[in-house]
């Protein structure tokens, strides 16, 4: 018995089969474990073999029913002239698709496509056909709604784009309007951060909101929304007036430390300077900063609380400063900057016979030179206006920005203008209802997936199909082939199963096919302080808090505290809007779930009881939510959680919800409120620059 | 005779509900009935707000007032494990055990009869882990014997002093 692993006694029992999977239900996509028999998902849990164990959230383990459920989409569809979508075959979608993007490419070049995708799944297929083949430089992920901000505060402080966190050796751990013990992270890290606590870690949350983690830190800091980049400069005020940074360190691997210490102590971002703007007491924010500089190893680390405002960037240029300064970089402990597993693609395209593309992705021309990802929010004035370039085509992989960016008018206009839309997507999502072409998507329990998972070190994940497709739906990797014969590009997709491409994609990994099939996953090693013997790829080869890249594109080097883009409450509208995401759900793609739906139904406003008793309301109540642009009717929550003067909405509910028979009519789509703010240099959508007024309704 | 048990840890819990619904997953139940609850408590006003949250199914009870209260003696203790469970075929749904359970376990199921958590009787206890404390992120469930347990809770006090640089902490008075 002793000898068996865990999987083997569950098949034992239920007379199942194991198959590794990946989770898709958020982008941290924790590698699972499916469990099938006779053709049917029986049991999920995550992978015994990965970082995150046999664990799930409640998001991963309740989609389950996605494997199962009847609401999915299960043929093509086309948008007659009545503007209904009716089935057609894979052979017409593929065929009319192809022949459009054809002429589209012929006429206005291949830069007037542009293809979006979420969940980031199989997207080197994506890359290999829209990028390598047909020229688009205008790919993207859905960054702009996301971790925008963060991500270019990364690149121009590590020049590396997503750091982790190795929470299992930390002592001091200060998250920043992040909450991974709620909606989501990697899993791992949730149990990595409450085991080292136990071991005496420290854990500082800034965030308005007692959220999740914020009722497990020894130290919450109820910040005033939108302010934390005057606390994160207060911070490094008092670290840098007490010369308790890490002195050696930042002599051999630091770009711009004199700049920076010049610049917080001449502009006076003092702690008493702070107080006032934060609400935070200058004795507290200077014990913290005490022990940050005096504990180590110690890491900072800062997510939607943060990029929601437009002062998020800066603040998490500040953030990511404080680590480096303090020497709190890539070591045990520490912000992780992550390696890759040795990934390859998985077709041959020969360098000739690439497309080399004659524009620049259209975030240049908008003004935003340094957007890691695509401003989305911004392509309806390339679609209407032909600004900076005609637009003609959009490609929607399994992401819904009709529900998740802000102007949702705007954005139905530009679908209702553009030349050719499709959208490839599980369910009839909001953006699918508004494309002219539909195309089923087989789940992840139905495909087969090679791709990085979001632990610190290297590690592939090779998910596979359980099941087989439902309906008539593909995986994606079929549905791109299907594209590519049509468009001419068949010989470079000549394989026949997905083993053929997988066996291409994993060639290098130091692992045989048959065990990392076997297992799931493969996991290189954790590879700490790299940069002493690969170096810092920024361009004075040192991590940079007074970045190069900023100034050489004309922006300011140093991070200041600027709240001239921001929306503040005031007499008309006194509330302060925050765009929250939920424990219990995921974007906007778990709501027709009954697991999830049977928890939460529908969506609110939650406020804090004393603004609820001002205006009259209670629990329940149905009240008038209204910004200068748009007024939605929701219910109310109260909480002693939120921060009075704050209304939290969470979105993904809502917008007369057609996507399935649970979804449907439940819940308040919130995003019309918004009028469309972005981050100046990013381009990230700062989704909460809105003042609302509640009224009962 | 062994005495099974769950071991809670609420400086663990966040108040996910990923138990609650590997529960109903893996004993295939409805998803309005729940064998496990989670229970999210705030109390205070902002910012000085405290609570709890907590993770709850059957305790399995030594002297069980379930199974002293049911009148079709539907209610069983299993001799090996100690596992307090309803026989469905007995069961009338009078929901008296409900009304004498001081952790309002079990739960009317959609039949009109009682469901209750089983211990997840079909994996071996001792070998594999039951269905909620498998799939808790932060593995704030533990299962074993009671004897076992106990020696844990008692391991996990001793890990915090361990780590505790002072030489004098009053356990559960740390930070004051």
């Amino acid at each position: 018995m002793s000898q068996q692993t865990t999987r083997e006694i569950i098949n034992g029992i239920r007379g199942t089969k194991t198959v590794p999977g990946v989770c898709m239900i958020c982008p941290w996509h924790c590698p699972t474990e499916n469990f099938v028999k006779d053709g049917r998902i029986e049991y999920v849990r995550g992978n015994e073999y990965a970082a995150n164990r046999t664990t799930r959230c409640v998001k991963g383990i309740s989609s389950i029913h996605s494997s199962r459920d009847k609401d999915r989409l299960l043929y093509p569809m086309k948008r007659n002239s009545a503007g209904v979508h009716e089935r057609i075959s894979w052979d017409q979608a593929l065929t009319e698709i192809a022949g459009r993007l054809k002429k589209i490419k012929d006429e206005f070049g291949p830069e007037s496509l542009v293809s979006l995708f979420h969940l980031d799944s199989n997207e080197m297929f994506t890359h290999q056909l829209f990028g390598h083949l047909y020229g688009s430089p205008n790919l993207s992920g859905h960054g702009a709604a996301c971790d925008q901000d963060r991500r270019l505060a990364a690149l121009s402080t590590f020049a590396h784009p997503l750091p982790v966190k190795d929470y299992a050796n930390s002592r001091f751990v200060m998250l920043w309007g992040a909450d991974p013990f709620g909606p989501n992270e990697a899993l791992h890290e949730n149990r990595e951060l409450l085991e080292a606590m136990k071991r005496g870690c420290r854990l500082i949350v800034v965030d308005p909101n007692r959220s999740r983690t914020a009722e497990k830190a020894h130290i919450w800091l109820p910040i005033k929304p939108g302010t934390d980049g005057a606390l994160a400069l207060a911070i490094a005020h008092r670290i840098v007036e007490t010369q308790s940074y890490d002195k050696s360190f930042c002599d051999e691997w630091v770009h711009g430390l004199a700049e920076f210490s010049e610049h917080v102590l001449s502009n006076g971002y003092t702690p008493q300077w702070a107080e006032g703007i934060t609400g935070i007491a200058k004795e507290t924010i200077i014990a913290v900063a005490d022990e940050f500089a005096a504990t180590k190893p110690a890491l900072m680390d800062g997510l939607k609380g943060l990029v929601n405002y437009t002062t998020g960037l800066d603040a998490l240029r500040t953030v990511f400063a404080l680590n480096v300064i303090t020497g709190n970089i890539d070591g045990p402990g520490n912000l992780i900057l992550k390696e890759m597993s040795p990934l390859g693609f998985p077709l041959e395209i020969p360098e000739e016979e690439a497309t080399i593309p004659e524009k620049p992705p259209i975030a240049y021309g908008m003004g935003y030179p340094l957007a890691p990802d695509l401003p989305t929010q911004l392509l309806p004035k390339a679609v209407l206006e032909d600004d900076p370039y005609p637009v003609k085509a959009l490609f929607f992989h399994v992401c819904n920005p009709a529900m998740s960016d802000p102007n949702t008018r705007l954005f139905e206009k530009m679908m209702a203008a553009v030349e050719l839309s499709v959208t490839v997507d599980i369910y009839m999502s909001e953006t699918a209802q508004l494309s002219e072409y539909v195309l089923p998507e087989a789940s992840t329990y139905e495909r087969a997936e090679v791709r990085e998972s979001m632990w610190a070190g290297p590690q592939t994940v090779l998910a596979q199909p359980a099941i087989a497709p439902l309906g008539e739906s593909r995986p994606y990797y079929e549905i791109i082939k299907g594209l590519a014969e049509k468009m001419g590009y068949g010989a470079y997709f000549a394989w026949d199963s997905w083993e053929d491409w997988a066996r291409t994609c994993t060639a290098y990994l130091p692992v045989p096919y048959e065990e990392l099939k076997e297992k799931g996953v493969w996991e290189g090693e954790l590879r700490y302080r790299k940069y002493n013997t690969d170096g810092v790829p920024t361009s004075t080869g040192k991590f940079e808090v007074y970045s190069t890249m900023f100034e050489e594109m004309g922006y300011h080097p140093l991070p200041v505290f600027n709240e001239e883009h921001r929306v503040k409450p005031d007499a008309d509208y006194p509330f302060q809007l925050v765009n929250c995401k939920m424990q219990y759900h995921c974007g906007t793609h778990t709501q027709n779930n009954p697991y999830l739906m049977a928890i939460v139904g529908e969506n609110y406003v939650e406020i804090n009881s004393l603004d609820a008793a001002r205006l009259d309301v209670r629990e329940g109540d149905l009240v008038e939510v209204a910004s200068p642009h748009a007024r939605a009717t929701i219910r109310v929550r109260t909480s002693e959680a939120v921060q009075p003067g704050v209304a939290r909405v969470p979105h993904g509910h809502g917008f007369g919800r057609r996507f399935g028979s649970i979804a449907r009519g439940r819940g308040t789509h919130i995003n019309p409120l918004f009028e469309t703010r972005a981050n100046p240099v990013s381009g990230g959508i700062s989704f909460n620059e809105c003042k609302v007024k509640i009224t009962k309704a | 005779m062994s005495q099974y048990g769950f071991y809670f840890d609420k400086e663990k819990c966040v108040g996910c509900r990923a138990c609650e619904v590997a529960c109903q997953v893996w004993n295939e139940a409805v998803q309005t009935v729940k064998w496990r609850n989670v229970t999210c408590l705030t109390r205070g006003t902002y910012p000085e707000v405290a609570g709890v949250n907590a993770s709850l199914a059957c305790m399995h009870c030594a002297e069980s007032p379930c199974k002293k209260a049911c009148p079709r003696t539907a209610i069983s203790k299993n001799e090996e494990t100690g596992a307090v469970t309803v026989d469905r075929t007995r069961c009338v749904g009078c929901m008296l055990c409900l009304w004498t359970c001081p952790f309002g376990a079990p739960q009317m199921g959609e039949m009109g009869r009682m469901e209750k958590c089983t211990f997840c009787e079909e994996r071996p206890v001792g070998v594999i882990k039951r269905a909620c404390e498998e799939i808790c992120p932060q593995q704030a469930i533990v299962s074993g014997t009671i004897e076992e347990l106990i020696l844990r809770s008692k391991q996990v006090a001793a890990e915090r002093l361990s780590w505790d640089a002072r030489t004098e902490v009053v356990l559960g008075h740390e930070e004051e």
